[in-house]
Parts: structure tokens; C-alpha cells; sequence
């Protein structure tokens, strides 16, 4: 069981006439659900190094959605699984290599579905070993973590390894005031935080790096107004959020930079009605899915935080989404 | 990956009969190709024959990240079959350095095509890193210099990427590191920070909403300073002319950049700024009272021909409160003021009216 990433259109029509500030709900749940079927395109196919990311994407938002059992849940597992590598990483899909990202991925889908049980079922050790991974990637010079063997560093591999580890319950296998101290060092005067230290202020690596505080109970470090201020400032007039100064709106920012704010309380720093208004105008009302700005093509990454984004504004109908 | 700015309607038509079949065919070609590839990385067959199949696929999926570590450990194997570096023949240096040339000009021609992809910024590292420890100094020097003319033309099409000023600073901080004559028993120092300095000039000249110009010129000015080991006139007039130079911007005073890197400006005069981004060392109460008051005086003159500019009343709201110095008997700056521009900012920007309700709130006026 797994989902095309791409972008393209949902199969299956429906005459329902759109309306504004109307989520639809069923067509979206549709398709996602049509993703895995979409084989005879090439896009499928190219896309393929995103399919762990994109059944996680595309399971959350059938959560959020009020449809968790709209995927078969054992399929998904056992698609899950067929990705874990003996190092105890994650690859894409079977046959690709282990990396945080599909890592991370991973054992978000395992703890959506309750599934760390299946899991140590079927690998004696599974979670301990899947830890044991991602913790190995931890520079202990710098306290960063790196993608995979290669050693790419970036903020975003310090959040997810955070993350991950968290919902293991295996922080203790890495140095996390090390992990707090690169963070510091990648802050800037605006408040922000970049890809590393020196690299410009940008909402995305924001998220991250407010999302490791969070998870490492260190919001302390936060000057929760400056970072609101520029954060607040991401909203255009059209009421969607860009993630630098002097940049265009796009759905995903939706979710980086609301969520932020949510984690500093700042939340109703913003318009949040606007920007409901946004998310929802960026649907396909024909064949479901959520696009980067309106009349775009969909795919199921936007889908996914423009409905979070939706799950965090307390959009009606919804359920409620943890800002971390 | 995700689709960006891909209009609904191109993509909404339905394929003929002849398409279908015609992607189909594609598929099943492409499928063919990386299961050859995979199924040779498998048998362990690290050869050149390989490392071109990797080429072919790559340049179709630049994105399968897998393949590009194909790609490095067939290298790996091809640079480790030979002898130690110290001792390379001219015949296996030149070998090395056609294997390194060829990844940086296919990286190159993707990079063109797909400037945000992570695993090409990340395999063009790479790849100049293994090829330095085993490359003649002058030789490497010489690969370092030309990222910096590679990443100078990507920049030159998006001024904006930050995978690119990543790069950048990665390059800057190598060519720093690598002495430029071999063999110096003591390496001499290759700062590149008033290059870069001046360089920052030139991208904000072009286009002064380019925060990440902007962003690079706060980061770099500390070290330029240090380097130069300026005194304290000196140091004085860089933010002098740094104001100067913000002021000439103000000209759109609409534009975010221009208010982010004045409010910049400004934090380095806070008692609570840090020595790493100083510009003036040895700061008085007197001295930040007397930028402070300049900086709020010129920000008023400019209010008289944008009264609809609300970052104008935000940054005079902000600069006013943060000062404490500003206060007594002798402030410029009065209740009614700040009453006055809040009410302004709140006309000005709704969006973020419960920011200034939280403002109004904590200044309790």
C-alpha cells in the first residue's frame, strides 16, 4: 500500500457545486485514495523516492479528515516494513536506501496507526534498533544530525531525529543539550533560524528548530515576540503566509509557519479567518486534493498541510492536530 | 516532488490513446533502467560502465537520491583503486580530475534544470571534498575557485535560493581553509570576507528587496570589522555609512528587506547585543541615545510623505520602547505619540490586529 507523491488531478467526479469556505471533505478522502492507483503514469514511477513521505502525508490528513480507515491499515504496514533496512533505517521504498527523512516518516505512520506492537512482532528489537539509527547520525562535535551516511547536515534531520525519537521513547540515546546548542547557534537577529549556522532566517527551518525546542522542553531560549513579529509577517493580503520577507504565499506555509506560531502562542498573531479562506480556495472542488495557490495542480504534500494548517485553525469538522 | 505553480488546467486534459501507450513505453523503459542499475550496484559492479548508467538515470530522476549514492560508491571504488595521492603519477592525478570534472559539469547542467534540489548541492560537496584528499593543492584550489563562479551564476538566476548562499558560505569557508601556495610551513590566512562584502553590495545594488543579500551583509560586517582591525572611528563610520545606506533604500519604504536589516542596525546598539555581531565596541548610554534619536528623527521625516507605510509606525513603536535611555525628562518621544501610532498601525493592518492589541496591552497605554 503506498501513494504517488506527484502532482496530477483526483480520479472519480462528483457534481457537487463548490462553495466558498466549504471543505470537501469526501472528495479529498477520494483523492488520496486514488494515489495508489495511479501506476500506468510516469510520475508514479519518478516519484517514488517520496512514497514513505507521501503515505504518511496522505494518512494524517485522512485522520484529520474524520476517515482514518479510508487506507487498509495492515496494508500500509506491511509496506512500512518492507522499507526497513537490518541498520534500522527507513528508505523511500523498497530497494532505496535508509534515510532520516523516510525514517522520521516511518515511525510517525507506525505511532498514527498504533503499530509499534506489529512492529516488535515482527522485528525482536524493532524499536530500540530504529533508535539506535537515528541516533547514530548525531555529530557529537556539533550536536547536529545528518541525513545518512553521506553527512549532509541540516536543521530539518535535528527535528526529525527529535521527533522520532520522542514518539520512541528512546531520547535518552542521544545528547539533547548538544542538540539545543546547534539550534542556538543557527538563530538570527529577526528572530529566526536557518538551514545551519550563518544561513538566513526561513520559516520552514523555523519550524524545525522551534519544533526540536519544544520537544526538548527548551522554549525558553525562544524571544517568543521577535519571532512572533516575523512570523506574524509572513501573512499576505490575500491571507496566505510565505516563509521569507518579499516572497509569494504557498499553501505548505500554511502549516510551518501557523504552527510555529501556535508553539509560541502566538497564533492569533495572524488572520486566521484570511487564512482559512486561502487554504480552502486552493482546492480542486471537481477532483479533491489542495494545491500551493489556487487553480494550481494538487498533490498529496500540500493536501496535507493545507488540511493541518485547517486542523489548527480549528476549522470545523476536523480533528485536532498537535502543533509539534 | 511537490508541484509548484503548475496551472490546473494544463494538467486536467484527459491523454489519447496514443499518449497512454506512448508513456507507457516510457515506463517500462525507465523501470528497465533502474532495475540494470540496481541490480549491477548489488553484484558489487563498480565500474565506469556503471557510473554512466547512473549519468543516463540521474539525468532523468535527479531526485532518486539512492542512485546518486550508487554514484558515489562506484567513485569511492574507482578513486580508491588508486595509489596514495601524495604519490599520484600525472597520468592517475589526471584521472581523478576527469572523474571530478565530469560529476561537476553533470551536476551543473541539473542544477540549471532544478536549482532547489537538495541531493545535487549535496553531491557536488561531496564530490569536491574526496577529491581534495586526493588531488594536488593547486589542482583542488583551482575546482574550489570555479564553485564559486557556479554558484555566482545560479544566484545570478534567483538571487533568492538559499540552497545557493548555503553553498556560498561553504565555499568561501574551503577557499579560506586551503592555503593558497603549497607547501607554506605556515599557511597564510585567505580571508575572503570584504569579497563577499562587496559582493553583497553589488546583489543589494541590483535589487534592494534581496533579504538574502541583506541577511549575509549583517553576518559578514562583524568579521569584516575584526579583520580590519578597526578602531573605534572606524567602526563608528561603517555604521554611519551602513545607515547611510539604508537610507537611500528607504525610497520604498513598502519593502520588508530594507525594515528587517534597519531593525539590524538597530539591535546592534542593544546593550544585550552580543561581541560576535558588534559593530561598535565600546558603546555609551550617549551614543545610543543620540542613534536612536537620529534613526526615529529620520524615520518621522519620512512619515510625512507615506502616512500608509505601517512598518514606519511599527519600527518608531518599537525603537521608542526598547531604548530605555530614550526616557526622562528629555525624551523625544510622548504617551500621545505612541497612542497615536498604534491606533495607525491598527488602521493599517488588520491582519495582525491581535499582535497590536497584545502591543497595546504591554506598553499599558
Amino acid at each position: 500500500m503506498s501513494l504517488v507523491s506527484g502532482p496530477g488531478r483526483g480520479g472519480g467526479s462528483d457534481s457537487a457545486l463548490p462553495q466558498e469556505l466549504q471543505l470537501f471533505v469526501d472528495k479529498h478522502v477520494r483523492y488520496i485514495q486514488s494515489l495508489d492507483k495511479r501506476k500506468d503514469e510516469l510520475e508514479y514511477w519518478l516519484t517514488e523516492h517520496l512514497r514513505l513521505n507521501g503515505l504518511y502525508w496522505g494518512l494524517t490528513a485522512l485522520h484529520l479528515l474524520g476517515h482514518p480507515d479510508a487506507l487498509p491499515r495492515n496494508e500500509v504496514v506491511d509496506f512500512v516494513l518492507s522499507c526497513l533496512h537490518d541498520s534500522g533505517g527507513f528508505g523511500a521504498a523498497p530497494g532505496h536506501d535508509a534515510h532520516m527523512l523516510y525514517t522520521v516518516s516511518a515511525v510517525q505512520i507506525l505511532a498514527t496507526l498504533d503499530a509499534f506492537g506489529d512492529l516488535e512482532a515482527r522485528v525482536e528489537g524493532g524499536r530500540r534498533k530504529i533508535a539506535q539509527f537515528i541516533a547514530d547520525l548525531q555529530n557529537p562535535d556539533t550536536g547536529t544530525f545528518a541525513g545518512d551516511e553521506w553527512a549532509e547536515y541540516d536543521t530539518r534531520f535535528l527535528y526529525g531525529a527529535l521527533n522520532a525519537l520522542s514518539l520512541l521513547g528512546h531520547m535518552d540515546l542521544v545528547d539533547v543539550d548538544k542538540a539545543v546548542e546547534h539550534v542556538q547557534a543557527c538563530a538570527n537577529f529577526d528572530g529566526g533560524y536557518g538551514t545551519g549556522p550563518g544561513a538566513e532566517s526561513h520559516a520552514g527551518q523555523i519550524f524545525t528548530c522551534i519544533g526540536a525546542l519544544s520537544i526538548a522542553g527548551r522554549l525558553d531560549l525562544v524571544d517568543r515576540d521577535k519571532l512572533g513579529g516575523w512570523l506574524s509577517e509572513r501573512q499576505l493580503k490575500n491571507g496566505g503566509l510565505n516563509g521569507r520577507p518579499e516572497k509569494k504565499e504557498d499553501v505548505c506555509y500554511s502549516w510551518w509557519v501557523a504552527s510555529s506560531l501556535a508553539m509560541i502562542d502566538r497564533l492569533h498573531w495572524i488572520d486566521q479567518g484570511k487564512l482559512t479562506a486561502f487554504i480552502l480556495s486552493t482546492q480542486d472542488p471537481e477532483l479533491g486534493g489542495l494545491a500551493d495557490r489556487p487553480g494550481d495542480m494538487v498533490d498529496v504534500f500540500h493536501t496535507h498541510f493545507g488540511i493541518a494548517g485547517l486542523s489548527l485553525l480549528k476549522f470545523p469538522g476536523l480533528a485536532e492536530i498537535d502543533p509539534i | 516532488m511537490a508541484s509548484h505553480g503548475v496551472s490546473r488546467v494544463a494538467g486536467s486534459q484527459t491523454r489519447s490513446d496514443l499518449a497512454r501507450e506512448k508513456e507507457l513505453q516510457q515506463i517500462a523503459r525507465y523501470n528497465e533502467l533502474v532495475e540494470l542499475v540496481n541490480r549491477k550496484v548489488a553484484e558489487r559492479q563498480y565500474t565506469v560502465e556503471v557510473l554512466s548508467l547512473t549519468t543516463k538515470l540521474l539525468t532523468e530522476n535527479p531526485e532518486y537520491y539512492t542512485i546518486w549514492n550508487h554514484r558515489r560508491r562506484v567513485l569511492q571504488h574507482l578513486f580508491l583503486s588508486q595509489t596514495e595521492p601524495a604519490s599520484l603519477s600525472s597520468d592517475k592525478h589526471q584521472e581523478t580530475l576527469d572523474f571530478i570534472t565530469a560529476d561537476l559539469s553533470l551536476t551543473t547542467s541539473l542544477l540549471r534544470q532544478y536549482p532547489k534540489c537538495y541531493w545535487l548541492w549535496n553531491h557536488r560537496y561531496w564530490v569536491l571534498q574526496v577529491g581534495e584528499a586526493r588531488l594536488q593543492a593547486v589542482a583542488a584550489r583551482k575546482l574550489w575557485q570555479g564553485e564559486l563562479q557556479l554558484v555566482t551564476m545560479m544566484l545570478g538566476a534567483d538571487s533568492r535560493n538559499f540552497h545557493a548562499w548555503s553553498y556560498r558560505r561553504f565555499v568561501v569557508g574551503e577557499l579560506e581553509r586551503i592555503p593558497a601556495q603549497p607547501n607554506e610551513v605556515v599557511p597564510s590566512k585567505q580571508s575572503m570576507v570584504e569579497a563577499e562584502f562587496a559582493y553583497t553590495t553589488k546583489m543589494i545594488k541590483a535589487n534592494l528587496s534581496n533579504f538574502s543579500a541583506w541577511h549575509n551583509r549583517s553576518k559578514l560586517i562583524p568579521k569584516l570589522l575584526d579583520e580590519r582591525e578597526s578602531d573605534d572611528v572606524a567602526r563608528r563610520r561603517m555604521l554611519d555609512d551602513e545607515f547611510a545606506l539604508i537610507h537611500e533604500a528607504f525610497l520604498d519604504p513598502f519593502d520588508q528587506s530594507i525594515w528587517y536589516y534597519h531593525q539590524f542596525l538597530m539591535s546592534t546598539l542593544s546593550s544585550r547585543n552580543s561581541r560576535e555581531s558588534a559593530i561598535i565596541l565600546d558603546l555609551t548610554d550617549t551614543d545610543r541615545k543620540r542613534y536612536c534619536e537620529q534613526e526615529i528623527n529620520f524615520i518621522k521625516d519620512i512619515l510625512e510623505d507615506e502616512e500608509d507605510c505601517k512598518w514606519i509606525y511599527e519600527v518608531l513603536i518599537q525603537y521608542s520602547t526598547s531604548f530605555p535611555s530614550l526616557n526622562g525628562n528629555e525624551s523625544i518621544i510622548t504617551a500621545d505619540d505612541l497612542r497615536e501610532w498604534l491606533s495607525k498601525l491598527r488602521g493599517l493592518d488588520p491582519l495582525r490586529h491581535g499582535r497590536w492589541a497584545d502591543l497595546e496591552y504591554t506598553l499599558g497605554l
